[in-house]
């Protein structure tokens, strides 16, 4: 992307900013690729096709409103239509086409994920309705899983493999590339680079039930130092806590239900069925994007989901204050 | 030089009033309730229709307008996400399936003879079962709908997330059987329109006459033909594994997802051209009459709109370009649904040149025209560019694909269908519409439709996916959306304009007269409303503009008022393919209850399959058979029918039809068989391809018992009614040998359909067949019985030569299966 092209994307961003729109993840003010190549390509076709529909309003408007006599006597239509038909309709699509093939191809060679190892390899895979995010290690101590925040670093280009626990889902991060459909029984990849620093909202773009409206993501893209960072700290095993409170939370995490669906590495904790909660209290949000990751929340959640997020896997866990208290005490050490 | 009035053997006469009253007597429908229940005049089926489409397109308005209040403001909890998800794909399904299309079979059926210069339809009774099987089939859906189980996987219903796994309960059962029910009425409706158009028009109107209109109604028969097997396999496979425990889409067993995404697409894409395509053309036939002038480019227009049904076959992969398909080969999908927007452009090109050579009168119906083509233009473009492959993953499932299937149905189908009822009501109730109401009316819509659709293309290119029951504050969504919930109402302010007019139309409004619009096509030679015959004579059309021939030409070239009677009970003229050259008198069928019980039967069986009451689905499938029996038993019409040149009858051509529609259902069942096996992971099939012992000896029966009915066929042909019985029973016997050696090679098999995909399509594939063998060996039966009554002669043998038609075809797919299956294995 050049320099020159990517103050032009600027400026028409600002036309989409101006309608009031700023801070969507609009894709066609991209922060990377290969969405910033599918947005040259969707501003040229956007341009075209409000010319050629202004064109063919003037042509119509000209028709209906030209001056002309009362005489309605039906009459042989005119041979010049003929003219109309061949250079508006033949021609003039025809030229269209073969442009915006060429363009097409071009682009479709550009957005192709590049040969060669990718920086970060990343696995994904969609649940209803939550996204399971694995960087795959050396070795399988090295795995990190999180849940619904993909933390990536800037100009680092990241694979990503998709993968259907259930119903098919589809990968979305508007801003940084175009969705890929996620499949059962089917491999599909992509890829994704973000150019500046941020957090870019990433949506569950396929239909897949209840709660289809809440099944987003963020990918957040730091400066590799960070990056590499927040790697290590993920990898960390959570510790068993010392504080009087957090350790009845401890014991409360792995004797209730909680253990059953969720993973806690060092605390026993294995359950598969819900997102891993080793470093919950580092994530941003919870519930898929849902909410805030606060104490409130939080709460909320755990005594009600189902009132927060109707049809969700999460049940209603309704508990004695005190036990509560001490719960959410311990997942906020899960740094 | 007049015209030659064609001559057939019955008098030619001039209209008088001593004919109307003769012809009304024949043609009348009988007062009362059983003469309403058992009538077959096209135009009472048509009003039906009509009227039966727009109710469901307010239910499916009210189900938007519920949607639009959920989502004016971010995070409002209206409606639970379940509601939400029922409400939106009831409001797809009812507007794609229950009203778009349907709408355009009403105006088809009001409108056809009358355009062609006939008395009726090709099939009066077929057209009766079809809308009986139409308001069933919508009933039967909305009966879910309203005990709570309303389908909610979306219009296109994707698997797994619909399969019973993750949808268990009646909903998508609902889906799935309303939707083949539906499926039948629409073929059957497809096939009358084909053989009406090559059959019924009158003498002269040959193929280059035609109104647009007609031509892309026959346009769509044939995509229907061929389109709706598709879904049918499809949601014959989701049935059946839903309740039986096939597996057709289930990765784990062999299946695939996409596999459900292909024949969806396969059938969807040109459904859409199927509920556009017959509004475009007459939104193509009403410009030319607002501007005085004939349709510029005529020609063009009318192979426009053949190349896009045709091209509409060719796109379906247009809606999986995220599937993780090579991009090379989206890229191919891509370029030729762009290559659509060239007969597109031809149409367009040839109104805006009509319009601007023309001299435009502007009335309600012409500015609902003149602003359908402003909203095609935009819903054109819009399509055009999701076809750019990369910039399509973008856009796909998000808030800018809603905006462009706005714009094509309403703007392609909602415009030019209130606008021809703006034109064709006066026609169909003799009173005209409100001028100045209809003028509030297209505004209303117009601002409303752009007001309300438009700001979505800009929610898609925020990032707004489609299908969310709501969505977050402050992330730029929110304005957009107020104003597309806005504009929603001001629209159904403008649908609710219309139908007080026509309320005030049909108390109070101006009489019609015959030509209100001074027009210039047939429809307009008879009263408003038309009489029961239609026309008094059958017309010699000389021209496509029969009703402007003075001012255009200086002279008459079609003959109205004198022509062939045809009263010898119900009769209209049949002629040739393509030159209208008179061929046959047809003798039409008299009113009969045979229709309504047919659908009411095949309703109870589709009921019964739904609740698995097994007794229920035996009944309707006995009362199904016998009311087809019933309806086919030769009566008195028959004799009217008068063959002049041994050309083709109409039963030939429906059969050949049927079997055409038959003949892609198995294409397409053969083409699940091999994509599955070519993604297949293991071994296919999976225990080294069957047996080959019994099924050689049983297809050697099969293809003898073709040959025992040729030589019935021939006995008959040469007087021998002793050979067709003989002929006809060694057939049936071979038949039913043919189904108890394939029950003896089901037991020993060792497998059962659940046991993976493999085992669920042999067993699909080769019970569809034998389904087939078993219905060609009931028809066979029905025409022993009449050949012991006595009922074939060499002249009289229609039935005979439908009946073996019919079996050879089951034959010969048999020889494809049997490869298919059995062959093509033994050489991967």
């Amino acid at each position: 992307m050049t320099q020159m092209s990517t103050t032009r994307l600027g400026t028409v961003s600002l036309l989409l900013i101006s309608l009031g729109c700023a801070g969507a993840p609009s894709f066609m003010a991209p922060h990377g690729a290969p969405a910033d190549t599918e947005a040259s390509l969707g501003w040229g076709v956007t341009i075209v096709a409000i010319v050629i529909t202004l064109l063919v309003f003037g042509l119509l408007l000209l028709g209906l409103l030209r001056r002309r006599d009362y005489d309605t006597t039906p009459k042989h239509a005119s041979n010049r239509s003929i003219v109309w038909i061949m250079v508006g309709g033949v021609l003039l699509p025809a030229v269209v086409l073969v442009v915006v093939t060429g363009f097409t191809m071009r682009t479709l060679h550009v957005v192709a994920e590049p040969a060669g190892n990718a920086d970060v390899r990343v696995q994904v895979i969609a649940h209803r309705w939550w996204w399971e995010i694995k960087y795959l290690g050396a070795t399988p101590d090295l795995m990190v899983v999180t849940a619904n925040e993909m933390h990536i670093p800037v100009h680092g280009r990241v694979h990503v493999e998709l993968i259907a626990a259930d119903v098919i889902h589809s990968f979305w991060v508007p801003q940084l590339a175009g969705k890929m459909d996620v499949i059962p029984g089917q491999h599909n990849t992509t890829w994704l680079r973000a150019d500046s620093a941020g957090i870019y909202r990433g949506e569950c773009a396929e239909f897949c039930g209840a709660q289809h409206a809440h099944m987003d993501f963020m990918v957040v893209a730091e400066p590799p130092a960070a990056f590499a960072n927040w790697l290590s700290g993920q990898r960390t095993v959570a510790a068993v806590p010392t504080d009087s409170l957090d350790l009845a939370g401890y014991n409360t995490f792995r004797v209730s239900a909680c253990a059953a669906c969720h993973t806690i590495r060092g605390a026993d904790a294995f359950g598969k069925v819900g997102p891993e909660l080793t470093h919950l209290a580092s994530r941003r949000t919870i519930a898929a994007g849902m909410l805030p990751n606060t104490r409130g929340n939080l709460a909320a959640w755990i005594v009600n989901a189902q009132s927060i997020k109707p049809g969700v896997g999460m049940p209603a866990l309704p508990m004695a204050a005190a036990q509560e208290q001490a719960l959410l005490a311990y997942l906020s050490t899960l740094r | 030089m007049a015209t030659q009035i064609p001559s057939f053997p019955a008098s030619v006469v001039t209209e008088s009033r001593e004919i109307d009253e003769r012809l009304e007597r024949i043609w009348e429908t009988p007062p009362g309730i059983v003469g309403q229940l058992s009538t077959v005049d096209h135009k009472i089926i048509g009003k039906r229709y009509l009227v039966t489409a727009f109710l469901f397109f307010i239910l499916g308005g009210l189900e938007a307008a519920v949607m639009r209040a959920q989502l004016a403001r971010p995070e409002q909890h209206l409606l639970s996400p379940e509601a939400y998800n029922q409400l939106f794909t009831m409001h797809g399904t009812t507007m794609i399936f229950l009203f778009a299309a349907p709408i355009l079979s009403g105006f088809s059926n009001y409108m056809w003879p009358l355009l062609i210069g006939s008395r009726d339809m090709a099939f009066p009774k077929l057209n009766a079962v079809s809308y009986w099987l139409f308001l069933a089939a919508g009933t039967f859906i909305y009966g879910g709908a309203l005990t709570g189980h309303a389908p909610d996987g979306g219009w296109f219903n994707y698997t797994p997330l619909t399969g019973p796994q993750y949808s268990p309960g009646l909903n998508i059962d609902i889906y799935a059987l309303g939707l083949v029910l539906l499926g039948i009425s629409t073929t059957v409706g497809a096939i009358n329109f084909i053989v009406t158009i090559i059959k019924l028009r009158a003498p002269g109107m040959s193929i280059n006459r035609l109104p647009i209109f007609v031509w892309s109604t026959m346009t769509i028969s044939m995509s229907i033909i061929f389109a709706i097997p598709a879904l049918t396999v499809a949601l014959a496979f989701l049935f059946l594994e839903r309740r039986f425990g096939f597996h057709f889409f289930d990765p784990g067993a062999g299946g695939s997802p996409l596999l459900w995404q292909h024949l969806f697409w396969i059938f969807g894409h040109p459904w859409v051209y199927i509920v556009v395509l017959p509004s475009i053309g007459m939104a193509s036939d009403v410009i030319p009459q607002f501007c005085r002038r004939p349709l510029a480019g005529y020609a063009f227009v009318a192979m426009a709109t053949v190349a896009t049904g045709v091209l509409g076959f060719g796109v379906w992969v247009h809606h999986m370009f995220a599937t993780g398909i090579p991009p090379i080969s989206a890229t191919f999908f891509g370029a030729a649904g762009m290559l659509i927007s060239i007969p597109s452009g031809v149409s367009v090109f040839a109104w805006l040149a009509t319009i601007y050579y023309g001299k435009p009168v502007f009335r309600t119906p012409f500015l609902f025209m003149a602003g359908f083509i402003a909203l095609f233009v935009i819903g054109g473009v819009n399509g055009v560019m999701t076809a750019v492959v990369p910039f399509d993953w973008q856009l796909t499932d998000t808030y800018f694909i809603v905006a462009h299937i706005h714009y094509v149905l309403i703007g392609m189908n909602v415009f030019p269908v209130i606008g021809a009822f703006y034109y064709w009501l006066p026609k169909m109730t003799g009173r005209l519409l409100n001028e100045r109401l209809g003028k509030w009316n297209f505004w209303l819509m117009f601002i409303g439709v752009n007001v309300g659709f438009f700001p979505m293309h800009i929610l898609g290119l925020l990032g707004m996916p489609r299908r969310i029951y709501t969505y977050p504050a402050g992330i730029g969504w929110d304005t957009s959306n107020l104003i597309v919930s806005l504009g929603a109402y001001l629209f159904a302010i403008g649908v609710l304009l219309f139908i007080i007019n026509v309320v005030i139309s049909l108390r109070s409004g101006q009489p019609a007269g015959d030509n209100p619009w001074d027009a210039s096509t047939l429809e307009w030679s008879t009263s408003s409303p038309p009489p029961s015959y239609n026309f008094a004579v059958i017309p010699t059309i000389g021209s496509r503009d029969p009703l402007w021939e003075g001012r255009l030409f200086g002279k008459m070239k079609s003959v109205l008022s004198r022509g062939p009677l045809l009263a010898e009970g119900r009769q209209t003229a049949g002629t040739s393919m393509l030159d209208a050259e008179p061929q046959f008198i047809l003798g039409m069928p008299s009113d009969t209850l045979w229709p309504l019980i047919a659908a009411a039967s095949l309703s109870a069986l589709f009921v019964g399959l739904l609740l698995s009451a097994w007794s229920l689905v035996a009944v309707g499938g006995v009362t199904t058979f016998v009311s087809v029996a019933g309806w086919l038993w030769p009566r008195a019409e028959m004799a009217r029918t008068e063959s002049l040149d041994g050309g083709r009858s109409s039963g030939w051509w429906g059969t050949v039809c049927l079997i055409a529609t038959e003949a892609a259902f198995f294409a397409y069942l053969l083409t699940s068989y091999f994509y599955l096996a070519s993604r297949s992971t293991f071994a296919w099939p999976p225990a080294g391809p069957p047996s080959l012992r019994l099924v050689v000896p049983n297809t050697l029966i099969l293809l003898a018992s073709s040959g025992t009915m040729i030589w019935a066929d021939r006995g008959i042909r040469s007087g021998s009614r002793a050979r067709l019985r003989a002929g006809l029973l060694l057939t049936f016997l071979l038949g039913v040998v043919f189904l108890a050696i394939q029950a003896i090679e089901y037991r020993s098999k060792g497998t059962v359909p659940g046991d993976n995909a493999y085992s669920s399509l042999f067993f699909t594939i080769t019970g569809f067949h034998g389904a087939h063998v078993a219905v060609g060996l009931l028809m066979i039966a029905v025409t022993s019985v009449r050949a012991w009554l006595g009922h074939f002669s060499p002249e009289k043998r229609f039935a005979v030569t439908n009946v073996a038609l019919y079996w050879h075809f089951v034959d010969a797919v048999w020889l494809f299966v049997f490869t298919a299956l059995y062959l093509v294995p033994r050489a991967w």
